[in-house]
């Protein structure tokens, strides 16, 4: 059986002068290939955990706390875990340094030190893969927010990665930019690159292979979506953002409704207003 | 229209497609030699290239009229000191002010050198944009390395700083409107007044701009970036036959004009 | 406060161009009513609600508030009973407490002292923000949620007769949304003007009786909304999908035109 590529068990940490530890004691395992998403009310510790994955913060302590393989323990372990893990952040503002689309995706390949060659031929390819490349010259104040958070994925995805993680990247984007940034993460999920995506909205979960909820800065859950949204009291104490479909079910099962899977989507609604009809 | 914060204007003449260093060090190169001979063949010479790559650039002239406009008074307030202070018989007198035909040709030479050289300082910020500007002069200021300068770091701090000065100015805009909105005034009022009213808008732009600098680090942090790295570019800079051609065609100038 | 326009147009001026913004927009909104100001992004909305507001110069047209307009008396008063809320307005907060933030219209309109903290505290209650928890609170140890209702806070202390809203929803996470959504409720019940700014079709839906729906700076539908035999045409046209419970009415083959305004009525309505 391979090594998992996020290995983590017992991880702490706490903010300087903050009352309590933002991770409490975190359990983390994700194979690779998977898709995980990580959700939690405000304040459990979703954000937190996306840094330390990424090698951007010192873990306070931990059993155990690998990712690809470099110990997040040790300064060169995250180093090293800078290169491999990747990290998309909410603000599409906050993540674009360069002058136009083309030198930003370019920025991170500047940093390793790759030769032009090779970094022109890779921003080509990112380009094309997020569909920049009629925007290469934009400069980034003239971008929507949905293409700022597209031009960010591809500067972050142009390193190449070996997992990525997305911390509430939609947050801030209207419907529009929603779409665009989630067809793009979901290119990337098709090409098989292992993700852990930080959201509060039921919707994104549903496209996990797994979820795993945090409260109060440890693992409550871990399981399919479908386990997740059947369990009612769970999801009211997540704080998940319920699409219209889930809490027109919700609010019928205060009254003593099916159980079940909460519905998602119109059709699956529809599905569980049929079924209760029987 | 880019921005116009750095008055690049977009082409494809040869003066564009000059390797930036050499731009910088013909530019420097030229505005020396400039000040230093006081002789009217040689402002002839230099003024010369100056037209010459006016025309070459083919950039509009309207854009050099701009970045002369600012500097008019300081070219006029030449002219006048030196036709009031001017040494030498005066052919017209009134009251404490001598007119003389030396003083006016000192004001005019003046006056044209300064001409001359802001038009040659506007060759190369009109043809050469912001980031190859800043890239430029860390090169040539690599050296400084060994007195540990950061002059790497201070290049990428110029770009970022260029990169966010419309979106500051967007928020600037929305910030000032929301608070007018609450009823604020920035228009009336003498200084004082004025101050404090932008302090509202001055206390959230700053709070932004801190929370930004936290979140771009760990974005670039993110993007394996650590100061002190040494970074390629997508765009290296690369002398080419015709870089060197034309630093030794201004090399020939500058020698020109020292001897004439 | 009545609201109406006449042949509203702005521009803005980009690069040397002038930029049409919004043409030839009419229409009439009756005091105390709610309205939706729906739009794709870029239709204009924002742009109208500066303009109600006065930060923006129209071209030509004419903005009346209570029926008055510029060329009357008593307009600049009524203006200043307009209160507007910006996208993200957490942006605007700047002072050491909330209580201080709040206070800075109110005290801008001239009021005095009494008069001002009674309203800053009015204020606080109603969204939420209990003064006696929050009042000297600092403003950015507050979370974005908390913030935006301080934000709002900040305009309802100037008793404003019509609120305009823009986008209050985008950029919150859930829990705050939720907490959002239920100070609009309470401030519809209490005979205020409203027009939100959003391109939310579903809480366009449960908060408005009326809408507007903009396209690309012209006004394309005014008026109640008009769910029946026909369907919302205007809002398909121009990019907007319907809103959930009245396309679940119509799947269920029931009358669109009676479809629920909230979940917890849709589920009352399927028991």
């Amino acid at each position: 059986m391979t090594a998992p590529l996020v290995d983590i068990e017992g991880l702490r940490f706490a903010y300087p002068g903050a009352p309590g530890p933002a991770l409490d004691g975190l359990d983390l395992r994700v194979t690779e290939g998977e898709a995980v998403a990580l959700v939690g009310p405000n304040g459990s510790g979703k954000s937190t955990l996306a840094r330390l994955l990424a090698g951007l913060a010192v873990p306070d302590d931990a059993g155990r706390a690998a990712v690809c393989g470099h110990d997040l323990l040790e300064p060169q372990g995250r180093l090293a875990a800078r290169r491999d893990v990747g990290v998309l952040f909410q603000d599409p503002e906050n993540q674009l340094v360069a002058e136009d689309v083309e030198a930003d995706v370019a920025f991170g390949l500047e940093n390793l030190g790759w030769p032009a060659e090779r970094i022109r031929e890779r921003v080509e390819e990112m380009l094309a893969a997020f569909d920049l490349d009629g925007l290469r010259e934009r400069a980034p104040h003239l971008l929507s927010g949905g293409q700022k958070q597209r031009t960010a994925l591809a500067g972050v995805l142009a390193i190449p990665r070996r997992v990525l993680v997305l911390d509430e990247p939609t947050a801030m984007l209207d419907a529009g930019g929603r779409d665009e940034v989630l067809a793009a993460v979901r290119r990337v999920w098709a090409e098989g690159l292992t993700t852990v995506y930080v959201t509060q909205e039921m919707g994104e979960v549903s496209l996990a292979d797994r979820v795993v909820a945090l409260e109060g800065g440890v693992a409550v859950f871990s399981g399919a979506p479908r386990e997740l949204f059947a369990d009612l009291t769970l999801v009211t104490r997540l704080q998940l953002g319920l699409p219209a479909a889930a809490e027109v079910a919700l609010a019928l099962r205060e009254h003593g409704g099916e159980a079940g899977s909460l519905p998602l989507t119109m059709d699956e609604l529809l599905d569980t207003l049929a079924g209760g009809a029987r | 229209m880019r921005a116009t914060v750095t008055q690049y204007v977009p082409g494809r003449s040869p003066l564009h497609r000059l390797d930036p260093r050499i731009k910088i060090v013909a530019v420097t190169a030229l505005a020396v030699a400039l000040f230093v001979r006081d002789s009217y063949a040689a402002l002839a010479v230099f003024a010369a290239v100056a037209v010459v790559a006016v025309l070459v650039s083919g950039v509009p002239p309207r854009w050099f009229w701009r970045g002369l406009k600012p500097l008019l008074w300081l070219v006029g307030l030449t002219f006048v000191v030196q036709i009031l202070f001017a040494p030498g018989e005066a052919f017209f007198s009134l009251g404490p002010i001598h007119l003389t035909w030396e003083g006016i040709e000192r004001a005019t030479f003046l006056s044209v050198r300064l001409v001359v050289l802001v038009v040659t300082g506007a060759v190369l910020t009109l043809t050469t944009p912001p980031v190859a500007l800043t890239d430029a002069l860390a090169w040539l200021t690599r050296p400084l390395r060994r007195l540990r300068v950061p002059t790497e770091e201070l290049a990428l701090m110029v770009t970022i700083a260029l990169r966010f000065i419309p979106t500051l100015l967007m928020e600037l805009d929305t910030i000032m409107r929301a608070q007018r909105a609450r009823g604020a005034d920035f228009a009336h009022g003498g200084i004082t007044t004025r101050a404090r009213a932008l302090v509202p808008v001055l206390i959230p732009l700053f709070v932004v701009s801190f929370r930004r600098a936290d979140d771009l680090a760990l974005a670039m942090e993110a993007r394996c970036y650590r100061p002190g790295l040494t970074r390629t570019r997508l765009h290296p800079l690369a002398a080419e036959a015709r870089d060197w051609l034309a630093l030794a065609l201004v090399a020939v100038v500058v020698a020109l004009a020292m001897v004439v | 406060m009545r609201l109406s326009c006449r042949g509203l147009t702005v521009a803005y001026v980009e690069a040397g161009r002038a930029i049409p913004a919004l043409t030839d927009v009419s229409f009439d909104v009756a005091a105390g009513v709610s309205v939706a100001l729906l739009g794709p992004t870029g239709a204009g909305k924002s742009t109208l609600l500066q303009a109600l507001k006065g930060l923006l110069e129209p071209e030509t047209g004419v903005v009346a508030l209570d029926g008055l307009t510029a060329a009357d008396e008593g307009f600049a008063a009524r203006r200043r009973e307009v209160g507007l809320v910006f996208q993200r307005p957490e942006l605007q907060l700047f002072a050491g407490s909330a209580r201080e933030d709040v206070a800075f219209g109110p005290r801008r309109l001239g009021w005095p002292a009494d008069d001002v903290a009674v309203a800053v505290e009015a204020a606080l209650e109603l969204v939420g923000l209990p003064p006696t928890r929050f009042g000297e609170r600092h403003p950015y140890a507050l979370s974005g949620g908390e913030q935006r209702r301080l934000a709002l806070a900040g305009v309802l202390a100037m008793r404003p007769r019509l609120l305009l809203l823009d986008e209050p929803f985008v950029s919150l996470d859930p829990a705050a949304r939720r907490a959002l959504a239920a100070v609009l409720r309470r401030l519809l019940g209490g005979g205020t003007t409203l027009v939100l700014a959003t391109h939310d079709v579903d809480a366009a839906w449960e908060l408005c009786d009326h809408r507007l729906v903009l396209d690309e700076g012209r006004l394309v539908a005014a008026g109640p909304w008009a769910f029946g035999a026909g369907g919302e045409e205007s809002l398909v046209e121009h990019g907007l999908e319907p809103p959930f419970l009245v396309e679940l009415w119509r799947r269920l083959g029931r009358s669109a035109a009676e479809a629920p305004r909230t979940c917890a009525a849709a589920a009352e309505a399927l028991r």
